[in-house]
């Protein structure tokens, strides 16, 4: 099934944490000043359960939170191309100086951390994927969370977030322009929708001939379609081209 | 006595808690020198245990080994702790 209902999402980027910023920016897109401190609050969480929350960590929950009732079981999708890069510096840096390394940030290392600490902090006891590929990272997360809305479950977070790496990184990575992170809560497609609402959607990959890489993160750029009501949009990376289309 | 008054050493062993396991809302004096740190207590586990170990060794040089049995009475409290690293300084000076 690569039809969907996008039921409600969230996004978070330094500058941009109400739905009234992200459609001012989606008007015109524009790279945010980051300067790797500002971080959501986290508000929600008591403060020995902030406690080991990376600044990543904290963007996913701060935008996945609000997608999921109280007494919901959510499939659960993390996405993310480069992962916490920061903290692995931080160790990097330590196992150069010879200094050992925090039990906390070692603990923490692994792509899917962020899904576990959602799972613990949120009581979820369902499936949950944490996924990183390239540029396409984001499509490739939401055809993850299709997969699960296909064997049965009435709906599916997905959550797409990167950091901007530390300078050491930036000959290698070019496609994080700011720190952000995208929440999409998906569900199956629903025709009678009010037409006004976020949309049901469909994600189709066909062959590109042409190598055309979006501007914007394609997480990004599909918010800003869907703010300016984009009927459809294309993202283009090496030879995999997905074609989002509203269908009402 | 007063137990919610810290010495000095203790004032400084409970803003290192603080600093090093990220308590972001707590101040020194909201950790009182006689409250448990683990468990029922400010609620800390033994992943922070861990990371309090590492911080001391950092800030004082204090090794303190795995299998070192009285570990667990260092950490209970402020005041273990401070006294801990007060009677560590006091044995390096001798």
């Amino acid at each position: 099934m690569t039809a969907f209902r996008l039921e409600d999402w969230r996004a978070w980027a330094p500058g941009l944490e109400t739905a009234d910023d992200w459609r001012a920016w989606a008007q015109s897109p524009h790279t945010m000043p980051d300067n790797a401190q500002a971080q959501p609050s986290c508000a929600f969480l008591p403060a020995l359960q902030r406690r080991r929350l990376s600044r990543l960590a904290r963007m996913t929950l701060e935008t996945a939170w609000p997608l999921c009732g109280d007494d919901e079981q959510l499939p659960f999708v993390f996405g993310s191309h480069h992962g916490e890069t920061p903290q692995t510096l931080a160790l990097l840096s330590d196992i150069v100086d010879g200094q050992p390394l925090s039990p906390t940030r070692f603990g923490l290392s692994v792509h899917n951390a962020i899904a576990g600490q959602w799972s613990i902090l949120r009581g979820q006891r369902g499936e949950s994927s944490a996924i990183a590929g390239e540029a396409d990272t984001f499509e490739h997360a939401v055809v993850e969370g299709l997969l699960q809305l296909a064997a049965g479950v009435p709906a599916v977070l997905v959550v797409v977030a990167e950091e901007l790496p530390p300078t050491a990184y930036a000959p290698w990575i070019a496609d994080v322009p700011f720190s952000y992170a995208v929440a999409l809560r998906l569900g199956k497609p629903d025709m009678n929708m009010d037409p006004s609402a976020h949309g049901n959607w469909q994600l189709r990959l066909d062959r590109a001939d042409d190598h055309a890489p979006c501007a914007w993160p394609h997480a990004l750029d599909f918010l800003r379609a869907l703010l300016a009501r984009d009927s459809s949009l294309q993202h283009t990376w090496k030879s995999r081209r997905w074609n989002w289309r509203r269908t009402r | 006595m007063n137990t919610s008054t810290h010495t000095a050493l203790e004032q400084e062993v409970a803003q290192l808690v603080i600093d090093t396991l990220n308590l972001e809302d707590l101040q020194a004096t909201d950790i009182p020198p006689q409250q448990p740190l683990f468990g029922d207590g400010l609620g800390l586990d033994s992943v922070d245990a861990l990371e309090l170990g590492l911080a001391l060794q950092k800030r004082y040089d204090i090794r303190i080994a795995s299998d070192d049995k009285d570990a667990r009475r260092h950490f209970a409290t402020v005041a273990s702790l401070a006294a801990f690293v007060a009677s560590q300084k006091a044995a390096c000076a001798n």
